[in-house]
């Protein structure tokens, strides 16, 4: 592979491998067992990996045809302080994942599902490390007043409620999220890092392809497992069902929406020449791409329940169910699965606090909506912190008390913590190395 | 990114693509796999979806090709491409699309380091050893041997 690879300072990768003692005690396992679950597959490797051989001319934007730059201080200071923002953005995505993921990992039925994800988990790591790596080894004082240190601090310090993106501030209920999430917010970050390729800024379009692959294989760890639950309900398995992957679904999908950004913004990203879709076209095909994914479940569960169907009729059975919303070969079109539409359950862009139901229907009164969330989506998550500020934030917006454009503001509440690390020996994730003794001059 | 109604586009291997491979093994060998293929669809993910390109046609996956690449294997240390799994959906054979997908295979297992391409073939597929000599490859000075176990 034409990758070069490279480690962080010793007090960087210190205060990553401190935050996965604490946030990431299952990391252990992966080495113990990889051979079981990954044969012939390269050891893991907690580094920075940056793609060999990408092109030299900036592809997209203002600065198209120019040579892509190779500092920071070669930016502009509004180039710089937007590429800062989306690389720490990134940095929090990546840690604040495998915080989810943790809590509800053990609860895996099957240890190959759980080790799928324990990798998905170790590589999230490592992207988060890669984004250090983009943080730690330029000098970006020219756009902000943070030292190195003490961003790598801040972004360690966030916590499931404190990330930057709403997704990351949600918990898991059950392991159905951890395998609906990387199927559904992993696709997101999949299509985030194919347009960063493009990056104006050549260390971070470098980082972009190894991190891409490794992302592939975090889709089908979503996508398999359901796939196989699907099949496993097809042919009566009580203890995961369809009603249940669908809520998860309806719980997610908004959030996936929503991390591509208001849908009429995205032009600084494409005149800088950091990405080359606009919001709106990025998230029109990831819905897309969501709707096939949804169609492969469906046609795997027909297939299950209808075995001697081939391929293409029971492609069609899913179509016309759906379509007709009727009965045949003892399956309704309401036992399978459908992806909500994609102004359902928002809070941030054009649709947010709009109360369009998973179907398309409108409601008029809040009351009603929540009764219509209740029933759509998964039932530990509607005692969450996350759903009570979300209706109560309906309620003003719907009698007036607050603006939409407030309310999206106010979603997530976050709440910045300081650089304390939870441990008793150390106050910060990052500690400075005492500076080595120096010989007496001879 | 659109094509022309009816041209073949190829793309990296993606967790979409589970569903239309499972297909084109089935309607190539007359047997429903869906758990093999996930296996092995896995893998190759796991390994470098872009060594393992689809073709398309108006938004259909109609092939695969996977490959991997790998070295020091039997005391062969040149870094090598291992041409593993292909499949072409028979109502769209004949048009060319397993040469390209052979051609982006080599050109991305070129493009990693690799000097030499080697696969297996089996004496009952003479119409993949026909094509795999039409695309350049010849006889190896290698052999391949096996002894029953159980």
């Amino acid at each position: 592979m034409n990758v070069d690879q490279t480690t962080l300072p010793k007090k960087y990768h210190d205060a990553v491998l401190h935050w996965q003692r604490h946030h990431f005690p299952d990391y252990g396992l992966l080495p113990e067992n990889w051979h079981k679950y990954f044969p012939n597959d390269p050891e893991f490797c907690l580094c920075a990996k940056m793609e060999v051989g990408m092109g030299d001319t900036i592809e997209v934007g203002d600065q198209k045809g120019q040579p892509r730059m190779l500092r920071p201080s070669e930016m502009s200071e509004d180039q710089g302080r937007h590429l800062l923002a989306i690389i720490r953005a990134q940095a929090s995505t990546e840690f604040g994942s495998i915080q989810q993921h943790e809590v509800t990992l053990s609860r895996a039925q099957e240890d190959e599902d759980r080790f799928w994800v324990l990798r998905v988990m170790a590589e999230e790591l490592r992207h988060g490390y890669q984004m250090f790596y983009m943080l730690t080894s330029q000098d970006w004082s020219g756009v902000t007043d943070q030292s190195a240190e003490d961003m790598v601090e801040e972004i360690l310090s966030m916590r499931t409620g404190s990330h930057v993106l709403d997704a990351f501030n949600v918990d898991y209920d059950s392991f159905v999220d951890n395998v609906v999430f990387a199927a559904v917010i992993d696709r997101v970050g999949k299509y985030q890092l194919a347009m960063q390729k493009v990056c104006a800024y050549k260390p971070f379009a470098q980082s972009m392809p190894p991190m891409l692959r490794e992302e592939a294989f975090h889709l089908a760890a979503g996508v398999v497992p359901l796939r196989r639950w699907v099949q496993r309900a097809a042919q009566g398995y009580e203890l995961v069902t369809l009603n249940a992957i669908q809520r998860s679904l309806n719980k997610w999908v908004p959030r996936g929406l929503e991390m591509f950004g208001h849908e009429k913004g995205g032009d600084s990203n494409i005149r800088f020449g950091f990405k080359n879709l606009k919001n709106l076209e990025a998230q029109s095909q990831y819905y897309d791409e969501l709707h096939k994914v949804v169609a492969d479940l469906n046609q795997r569960y027909v297939r299950a329940r209808v075995p001697r169907l081939s391929p293409e009729e029971a492609e069609s059975l899913v179509s016309r169910l759906l379509a007709d919303r009727s009965k045949s070969e003892g399956i309704s079109w309401d036992d399978l699965l459908t992806l909500p539409d994609r102004r359902y359950f928002r809070r941030k862009g054009e649709p947010a606090w709009t109360m369009i139901g998973t179907r398309a229907e409108t409601f008029d009164d809040v009351d009603a909506y929540v009764r219509h969330l209740a029933q759509t989506l998964p039932d530990p998550y509607l005692h969450s912190r996350d759903m009570r500020q979300y209706v109560e934030t309906l309620r003003d917006v719907i009698a007036g008390r607050t603006t939409p454009e407030q309310a999206m503001k106010k979603m997530p509440n976050l709440k910045r913590v300081g650089g304390v690390c939870p441990c008793s020996k150390s106050v910060r994730w990052v500690v400075e190395e005492p500076e080595p003794a120096r010989e007496p001059a001879a | 990114m659109n094509s022309a109604p009816g041209a073949v586009q190829i793309r990296p291997l993606s967790d979409l693509d589970l569903g239309r491979i499972t297909a084109i093994d089935e309607r190539l060998t007359g047997v429903y796999k869906p758990d093999v293929w996930e296996r092995r669809v896995v893998y190759y993910l796991r390994r470098d979806p872009e060594a393992c390109p689809v073709a398309l046609i108006d938004g259909k996956v109609v092939g695969f090709i996977f490959t991997d690449l790998r070295s020091g294997e039997f005391g062969l240390e040149e870094v090598c491409g291992w041409i593993e799994r292909f499949g072409v959906d028979p109502d769209y054979q004949g048009r060319s699309i397993g040469r390209r997908l052979f051609e982006a295979a080599q050109a991305y297992l070129q493009s990693q380091g690799a000097t030499v391409l080697r696969t297996l073939v089996g004496p009952e597929d003479g119409d993949l050893a026909g094509f795999l000599r039409a695309v350049g490859f010849q006889n190896a000075p290698l052999q391949a041997l096996e002894m029953k176990i159980s």
